[in-house]
């Protein structure tokens, strides 16, 4: 008997142990599909960031897949185009919600689309991971101005409240500028929430605002608001808008031969933005979530299978749209999914859970957790454009 | 204030560029021709896409460019129009297939990306882009307070050649003759003898190199060259400055667009750039409730 009990206990602990090398106790998925959607901004004045977003994302799918899924399950990842505008941005998170029932969404690229797009998916309690939105009340107050936290919205991407900030402090306690103007697009969420940051930030670092210049994307010339920029002499001029615009303001200031400094925002960390302004944009700076030149493994990594994937450099909303991936598999590797029929709605509340305790040590972002506001805690990396379409870096400012 | 005026006669000068061809076409069919602004656009792209794909010569492209725009004039006749007008349609039927056929234009230009169906017209998806520097030479030059670049400078004269030539072309030519006959009657031109089909495919072919070549002017001289860019930045203005000049008449085209741009500056300088896109829209309403007939249109059906 005691002989019987001990082969039982020895074939419990036998079966304990192959649990534990097939993944560390969790469960097996084998056969099963964990549907995500994106929604990105492919084309309109977000184009020139969405589709690096999806290339990040569809190349950490396909290493996943290819190296045997999550638990044994495959991601099938959806992309849909938004148009950089907000109501189409709703009614695809809707269909992807609803109708395709995807697990999780991810998205959307810009700011202005979130602002209708997260409190959908708060109200349909469905994860949704932002991989490009750095405005303000993006999380946890998704429902502005309404303050309870959203449960759902997370985001993988560096805010602006950190990120402009910490760039406007190093540069002036490295050159110490007096006057500074601010060219702010007024119509779209980013760009605004970039100008009301840039006004809280000069005061306190010495920097006299002498114009805030706000103009609309539309305008067919943005000479004109160069021009009046340009006569008041600046140090600094600031820029916070979307797309194509800041080379175009940088071109144009150049050619009217102003020689100061160009600060800006999220917006200037496209490899798309540095090319166009070229030259004019040498050495314009700013806070970046990412950079190219980062050699820790995680990074190098990452940086080398796109190279080898889409033969270009990737960008930082490539990196952001990857790690997104990355972790919403992880997450969904700790989350006990039970794929049933109608079980889509207790799936995304355990998807959801697990998000919050995500910690991966090594990503091309750096190690990556979620604050307890579900926003991202991580080093600002300072950068200026090279001149010749790409990035140098010029500080490492770590979290506080 | 003085470089605001530089400014403001560069950009003027696209401006009435680009609702010379916009009236031109309403002043002999009475239709507006949505299509225009994408026009507008697909010359710029074409130029661009030649120069930077093709490793063509600016000079080279830019005639390229001119001519798939021409050559659009004619599907814009030939598709759009020329089919509702042998049914007789009402006019709203002829503008909204020129809207149908300006969203063809700009999603196939939307769609071009390297490796796509369409990167043989265009590779930057919903990018815009510029001429490369070494493209066209631009020497800048610093007069006085004032800054002058050489492709700005060069676009005055240019719009203005056109323009007056445009005007020799219609007052003084058989063709004209033949435009000005089938704006005032199209039924009486063609008892004359007039062949109307040929003068219609005629004038979408002028309206729409000259609209192309605005907006190769405007890729040069601003960058900018985006699929959105005739849809964004020109189209809704074009249409203001052909009610202001007067609808379907060419001088008014040109005074408008000069005006227009003078308006929206003297909006940025004394009310700030948030009032810009407005005054001038409010300029447009008083014109449109104190002389509805526009600054140069008349009462009476005699236009061009």
């Amino acid at each position: 008997m005691k002989r019987l009990h001990l082969v039982g206990l020895l074939a419990v602990a036998a079966l304990v142990a192959a649990c534990g090398s097939s993944g560390g106790g969790a469960p097996s998925y084998s056969g099963k599909t964990i549907k995500l959607g994106a929604i990105l901004s492919l084309t309109g004045a977000g184009g020139v960031y969405g589709p690096s977003s999806q290339e990040g994302m569809k190349l950490a799918v396909k290493q996943i897949n290819a190296s045997g899924g999550v638990n044994g399950a495959t991601i099938d990842l959806s992309v849909e185009d938004d148009q950089s505008d907000k109501n189409i941005s709703s009614q695809k998170a809707q269909t992807f919600i609803q109708q395709n029932q995807v697990l999780a969404l991810l998205g959307p690229t810009l700011s202005n689309s979130a602002l209708t797009v997260h409190p959908l998916a708060e109200t349909l309690k469905t994860p949704i991971l932002a991989v490009s939105t750095t405005g303000i009340h993006i999380v946890p107050d998704c429902k502005f101005p309404e303050t309870t936290a959203c449960a759902y919205v997370f985001r993988d991407s560096l805010g602006e409240e950190t990120a402009i900030p910490t760039n406007i402090k190093a540069y002036a306690d490295e050159a110490h500028p007096k006057t500074g103007v601010l060219l702010v697009a007024q119509d779209d969420k980013f760009s605004k929430d970039g100008g009301t940051i840039v006004q809280a930030n000069t005061d306190k670092n010495g920097i006299q605002l002498l114009k805030t210049i706000p103009f609309n994307k539309g305008d067919p010339d943005l000479t004109p608001y160069v021009t009046q920029a340009v006569q008041l002499r600046p140090d600094v001029i600031f820029i916070t808008s979307l797309g194509q615009i800041p080379a175009q303001i940088m071109t144009a200031a150049r050619k009217q031969g102003w020689q100061g400094q160009f600060l800006g925002g999220n917006g200037f960390n496209t490899a798309a933005v540095s090319k166009q302004a070229a030259a004019n944009g040498k050495g314009a700076r700013s806070g970046s979530a990412w950079y190219l030149g980062n050699t820790f493994p995680s990074n190098a990594d990452f940086v080398s299978a796109y190279k080898a994937e889409y033969s270009k450099d990737p960008d930082q909303f490539a990196a952001q749209g990857y790690t997104a991936i990355k972790i919403l598999a992880d997450s969904a590797r700790r989350a006990n999914l039970t794929f049933g029929a109608s079980a889509i709605a207790g799936d995304r509340d355990k998807l959801r859970t697990a998000m919050e305790s995500v910690n991966l040590p090594s990503t091309p972002l750096g190690p990556f957790q979620f604050t307890s506001t579900h926003d991202v805690k991580q080093t600002v990396w300072i950068i200026q454009m090279d001149g010749v379409g790409g990035f140098t870096l010029v500080k490492e400012v770590k979290a506080s | 204030m003085d470089q605001q005026i530089v400014n403001a006669i560069f950009i003027g000068s696209i401006y009435a560029l680009f609702a010379v061809g916009y009236t031109l076409v309403f002043g002999v069919l009475d239709i507006l021709n949505l299509a225009h602004s994408a026009v507008f656009m697909l010359g710029a792209a074409v130029t661009y896409t030649l120069v930077v794909s093709y490793g063509q010569s600016f000079w080279v492209a830019c005639v390229g460019g001119i001519l798939v725009s021409a050559l659009m004039g004619l599907v814009i006749e030939h598709v759009c129009l020329r089919p509702l007008r042998r049914r007789q349609a009402p006019p709203i039927s002829a503008l909204i297939s020129t809207i149908g056929l300006a969203l063809v234009i700009l999603a196939a230009v939307e769609q071009g990306k390297a490796g796509s169906f369409f990167a043989w017209l265009w590779k930057d998806g919903a990018n815009a882009v510029a001429f490369p520097p070494s493209t066209i030479p631009n020497p800048t030059w610093h007069v006085g307070d004032l800054t002058l670049e050489a492709s700005k400078v060069a676009i005055i004269p240019i719009a203005i050649a056109l323009m007056l030539l445009l005007g020799y072309v219609i007052r003084y030519t058989q063709v004209g003759r033949g435009l000005r006959a089938v704006a005032e009657n199209p039924r009486a031109a063609r008892l004359m003898g007039v062949d109307v089909d040929r003068i219609i495919s005629l004038t979408l072919v002028i309206s729409s190199a000259l609209g192309g070549l605005a907006g190769i002017l405007f890729g040069v001289a601003l960058g900018g060259i985006s699929p959105y860019m005739g849809r964004d930045q020109v189209e809704v203005r074009g249409l203001a400055i052909i009610v202001l000049g007067g609808m379907g008449s060419v001088a008014g085209a040109v005074v408008g667009g000069y005006l227009l741009a003078l308006i929206e500056l003297l909006a940025l300088i004394s009310l700030g750039s948030s009032a810009r896109g407005g005054v001038a829209f409010a300029a447009l309403f008083l014109v449109l409730i104190l002389r509805p007939q526009g600054l140069f249109g008349t009462r009476l059906r005699e236009r061009i």
